[in-house]
């Protein structure tokens, strides 16, 4: 009973996102609103931990095995990919090695800049 | 053949095998190169390909699986939540660091397409490519991109993550465990967060959050975008 009322609460949560996704008026992806929903619920005590902990860890930690659909649908697209493929793995790498970068240096920056603040008070 | 196969039974027992073969193949080799999802859609790609199956048979199952992905995605405010303290402790910088590196994503995968001459729809694709696959996939998705192009250069860039964060941390002299940690999950979610724990604690966790984080920044962005 316990995971199922787990489940219960989590598909009640995600049902809720797809109703506010349809009423907004501008597109927001529900599962993301979902993701809000919960943390909020979990933020201002409406739910507790223990009353999502097991499915959570269970859609968590198996996260990778629900994109087995999404990924192998590849095989429809094998014609658009032939011609790319090459820049998509170039593309890939380049930004990948950019957006570590620029997040670990604006990170650092900031530290440094809240570290001197806090020295001058 | 066909009767068989179009049960919606297939299609989840061949992922789990698929996806279990690829968990004990990474637990064996120990690199980021096997990706058990990687491994896994290649095993069932190559199974429908040799018996001919067609991919419409097979996601008859991958419906069913594919009903569990909002959910996953709304239970990354467990993993967030679980780390209210860190979050608290060092909003500013997560907020800035998650900020600039969404922004430096998306510019980038941009202009590199725009670079290489790639058409609308795959650009629109691989913009969202470096935050966790349903966030991704939920931003790409509505404007037009390719989904399974999206999924594929998500985990791709997840395994890139891997292998080049410690290299780059080591490179850009990186001491921050903050700033380390923000860096791995803001450019490759999940997949890299699993090495950045192999790193340490507070990297871990900054990865971790930095998946949750990323994803709404980079949702927000594209409204505008788009």
């Amino acid at each position: 009973m316990k995971i199922i009322r787990q489940i219960g609460i989590i598909f009640a949560i995600c049902w809720f996102s797809e109703v506010i996704e349809s009423v907004l008026p501008f597109s927001f992806p529900a599962s993301v609103t979902g993701m809000i929903l919960l943390f909020i619920c979990l933020a201002a005590g409406i739910l507790k931990i223990e009353h999502v902990q097991e499915k959570a860890g269970f859609l968590l930690e198996n996260m990778a095995f629900f994109f087995i659909p999404a990924g192998v649908s590849i095989i429809n697209y094998f014609g658009i990919l032939k011609h790319s493929a090459v820049q998509i793995v170039i593309i890939c790498i380049i930004s990948t090695i950019i957006t570590f970068t620029v997040t670990a240096y604006s990170v650092m920056l900031t530290v440094r800049w809240m570290n001197r603040r806090k020295q001058h008070e | 053949m066909s009767e068989l196969t179009s049960s919606p039974y297939f299609g989840v027992a061949l992922s789990v095998i698929a996806f279990a073969i690829g968990v004990k193949l990474q637990q064996k080799l120990k690199t980021p190169v096997c990706n058990p999802l990687i491994i896994a859609i290649l095993l069932v790609v190559g199974v429908l390909l040799i018996f001919k199956i067609p991919y419409e048979s097979y996601y008859e199952g991958g419906k069913v699986i594919d009903m569990f992905l909002a959910p996953a995605t709304a239970c990354l405010a467990v993993a967030i939540y679980s780390k209210l303290k860190i979050l608290k402790e060092y909003w500013f910088p997560i907020l800035v660091g998650c900020t600039a590196g969404s922004a430096a994503s998306m510019a980038s995968v941009y202009g590199l397409c725009r670079l290489f001459g790639l058409d609308e729809s795959l650009t629109i694709s691989l913009i969202p490519k470096s935050v966790t696959t349903p966030i991704a996939v939920s931003v790409a998705e509505p404007n037009g991109g390719v989904v399974p192009v999206t999924v594929v250069a998500v985990i791709f860039t997840g395994i890139l993550g891997g292998i080049f964060a410690p290299l780059l941390i080591r490179l850009l002299r990186i001491k921050d465990p903050v700033a380390a940690g923000l860096a791995i999950g803001a450019s490759s979610h999940a997949v890299g967060t699993s090495k950045a724990v192999e790193l340490g604690e507070t990297e871990g966790a900054m990865s971790g959050l930095a998946i949750g984080i990323c994803g709404i920044i980079t949702v927000i962005f594209s409204m505008f975008i788009y």
